[in-house]
């Protein structure tokens, strides 16, 4: 019965984004845990290699609903991201650098010791070095929670992310100079394509604060706004071959450095941020396949717990240097756990590009499954004991 | 437990609290910072003290006792620098002014303290509503009785530092039409207003306080709300209508008009304080609060009406043989030139226009305060 497949294939994912809702919701009001750890389960549990709910993913509407909210979630990080107190306390800077390359070099050795392919560790140690802000921001919100540790988590998870990019693209470059013997072009190109990106995220953040300024107090909730801005830009730079990550970043910062007007917009973008972030993180867990999680599973352990030591130890040598008590920094490495989205859009984004060897990394599915899973959790951990969130308030 | 002595002190020496408002600066929100912006201060020599306060969004910093006004003002640029270094490490925006214009009190977080919680328990949304950031001032009395004399002689004065210090035209996003909206939150409380009209000291401890007290409704001076209240442990009267201004150097200048007027009242040339000067208190009061240096005021003994713009410079042309005594002409000068100029409300009031919105409006509430050290 072809046509009954076809409305029921039709239906896979309204009905998963439904049933993670209310995974999420009563999820959290049971558990007091982070709504998008239900929204990561359901997303796993429903996929194709799972129960084959979900058909499998591929470049489409919802890969590009994924980067829609995965964009408005960046626009947001970078909006909060200020430069000028990294100006003026650099050692925030440098614990970055620090957590960052200490992670890299753990994951690879590590990788290494594991007998894991040079380029393939490479890879792998770059994507270790990110935090997932879209976990970030989102567990951030749900809790309202504010103080150093949040500040902190913050920054540094899009200096993170910035220097996973580019990692990132050293290591294809790399592989693909292997392959092609073309390393400068490469290199050039992904270059090209990051400073690109960011100018068009940039003529963005001029571009929408100045069209608010005209339209006057006419512009109390400017959430429309931007939200419309972040689709658009999204689009473009995914129709262009843009690094829509980049882009997106860059508008939010320059949207608020140089804000002409200060206006007012929904945390999370309201409703609409809301449900695009059930699906992006459906989305993200629906790629992963519980094989592939088993295969990588000792390893993955060890990975996942290696980093979690680096950050730590990177972000707490420096919390005296830079203001804050050994604790809150101590807190800070630990809030900088999550991982998943992120590495599973660029993963994605890779390998629609053409990227082959990303088959082979999905080794690292086991650990962005665990982190998807226990991300949130850790996260919301350390900003409760930071005493910067209230304690967990649930119904049981 | 009976009302303590009062102490003496030097008079006319003086003090100021300021509650100050601790910002994010990507919303421009209040934010709970108070606990991470402590911690730091702790590690730094820090002149005067500095402390949390009710909500973890607002922190009192508090000079110590001083005789001269210029000692008074460098002391508070100390530590205004200070606290705005200690900010900027930490990413958070200082700012004086007696309301948040757009803080909703339902997400205020109330401070762990025991008697905080206690207080928030008490008086609900009143203690989350109570979100405001108030000047109190101490003068020095020599003895009990000079500290009730002029308590109420000093009620006369009272809507030129309610005008002077305004500071808080925006309440929860809206403009109130106050200049000080934040004398509103202060007078819902049930002990809030004026102190009886008793001047013996005996009197006011063993009589007054003594009933107060077997009324089991208070226990210590510090239930009290009164716009003006002995402090006896610290020999002083605090004056208590003040919002905080957006600047340390206004804070300084008002707390040197205060003791100036106070030096006046102490020779006691004019008529003595009675019961009846109160029956035009509150109107007066509400007259400040609502219109500021626009608004007109009636003169307790001659009920005369009096714009209180010009009644502000004509008291201060009268005190300044006293600032001269003092050394705090400077302070008067700053103040006649804030009354003809406008108010930090109306300071406000005109950012809110030019830049379009509340959070412009905070932006330059934060570069007011810091003076020199104005953000590129």
């Amino acid at each position: 019965m072809p046509d009954l497949l076809a409305i029921l294939g039709s239906l896979s994912w309204p009905f998963a984004i439904t049933l993670a809702w209310l995974a999420g919701e009563f999820g959290q009001r049971w558990t007091g845990l982070p709504r998008i750890s239900f929204y990561g389960l359901v997303g796993f549990l429903l996929a194709a290699p799972q129960l084959g709910v979900l058909p499998r993913p591929e470049a489409g509407t919802v890969l590009l609903l994924a980067d829609v909210a995965f964009g408005l979630i960046l626009f947001e990080l970078g909006y909060r991201i200020n430069l000028r107190w990294l100006r003026t306390n650099p050692w925030i800077g440098v614990s970055g650098l620090a957590e960052a390359l200490l992670t890299y070099l753990a994951v690879y050795y590590i990788a290494r010791g594991f007998g894991v392919a040079v380029i393939n560790a490479q890879m792998l140690a770059s994507l270790a070095m990110a935090t997932s802000p879209a976990t970030v921001v989102r567990v951030i919100n749900e809790q309202k929670s504010s103080g150093q540790v949040t500040e902190r988590a913050l920054h540094l998870c899009a200096l993170n992310c910035v220097l996973a990019v580019f990692a990132f693209n050293v290591s294809v470059g790399l592989w693909i100079f292997r392959t092609s013997e073309d390393l400068g072009d490469a290199l050039l190109n992904s270059l090209v394509v990051l400073a690109v990106s960011a100018f068009s995220g940039a003529v963005f953040g001029l571009a929408v604060p100045a069209v608010l300024r005209m339209l006057g107090k006419l512009a109390q909730d400017a959430t429309v706004a931007f939200a419309l801005a972040v689709i658009l830009l999204v689009s473009i730079t995914y129709t262009l071959g843009l690094s829509p990550v980049v882009a997106t970043l860059a508008f939010g910062l320059m949207a608020r450095h140089r804000r002409v007007a200060f206006s007012q917009a929904q945390r999370n973008f309201g409703a609409l941020g809301e449900l695009l972030t059930v699906v992006l993180f459906v989305f993200a867990a629906s790629t992963l396949d519980w094989e592939k999680i088993v295969a990588g599973g000792a390893m993955a352990v060890v990975l996942v717990l290696a980093r979690l030591l680096t950050k730590l130890l990177g972000v707490t040598a420096f919390a005296h240097l830079s203001g804050i008590s050994w604790r809150k920094g101590a807190l800070t490495g630990v809030a900088l756990a999550p991982l998943s989205v992120f590495v599973i859009l660029l993963l994605e984004h890779a390998r629609h590009a053409g990227v082959q060897v990303v088959e082979e990394l999905r080794a690292i599915a086991a650990v962005t499954m665990l982190l998807e899973v226990f991300g949130p959790v850790i996260l919301q951990r350390a900003l409760v004991w930071a005493r910067e969130a209230p304690e967990l308030r649930h119904a049981a | 437990m009976p009302l303590e002595a009062f102490a003496a002190s030097e008079p006319l020496t003086f003090g100021v609290e300021l509650e100050l408002q601790l910002v994010s600066l990507s919303d421009l929100d209040l934010t709970p910072a108070s606990p991470d912006l402590l911690h730091l201060l702790r590690r730094k020599p820090f002149p005067g003290n500095v402390t949390p306060e009710i909500t973890e969004s607002m922190i009192e910093i508090n000079s110590s006792v001083q005789t001269d006004y210029r000692t008074l003002l460098a002391e508070l640029v100390e530590i205004r620098d200070t606290l705005v270094a200690a900010g900027d490490q930490l990413n958070i925006g200082i700012a004086g002014g007696g309301t948040h214009p757009f803080q909703h009190w339902s997400e205020q977080r109330i401070s762990s303290k025991p008697r905080y919680q206690e207080l928030s328990s008490l008086y609900g949304y009143l203690a989350k509503q109570f979100t405001v950031f108030g000047q109190h001032v101490h003068i020095g009395c020599a003895h009990a009785d000079d500290a009730l004399y002029l308590l109420h002689a000093l009620s006369r004065y009272i809507p030129h530092f309610i005008a002077l210090s305004a500071s808080s035209p925006f309440v929860q996003g809206h403009d109130s039409g106050f200049d000080s909206a934040r004398l509103n939150s202060v007078t819902a409380f049930p002990l809030s207003g004026r102190a009886p009209f008793v001047l013996s000291w005996d009197e006011f401890s063993t009589v007054y306080f003594g009933k107060m007290e077997r009324t089991g409704i208070i226990k210590s001076m510090k239930d009290f709300y009164w716009d003006l209240r002995p402090k006896p442990e610290y020999g002083t009267i605090e004056l208590r209508v003040c919002d905080t201004p957006l600047t340390v150097e206004r804070a300084a200048a008002l707390a040197a008009y205060l003791q100036a007027i106070c030096r006046h009242l102490l020779q006691r040339k004019d008529a003595p304080p009675v019961e009846d000067d109160y029956l035009v208190y509150n109107y007066n009061r509400f007259q400040a609060a609502r219109f500021g240096l626009e608004g007109v005021i009636t003169h307790p003994k001659t009920y005369e009406q009096l714009p209180l713009r010009e009644d502000i410079l004509a008291t201060l042309d009268l005190m300044e043989p006293h600032a001269q005594a003092l050394g705090s002409v400077e302070a008067l000068v700053h103040l006649a030139h804030a009354a003809s100029e406008g108010s930090d409300a109306s300071f406000l009031r005109a950012q809110y226009e030019r830049q379009g919105s509340c959070e412009g409006m905070v932006n330059a509430a934060i570069q007011r305060f810091r003076g020199e050290r104005r953000m590129a």
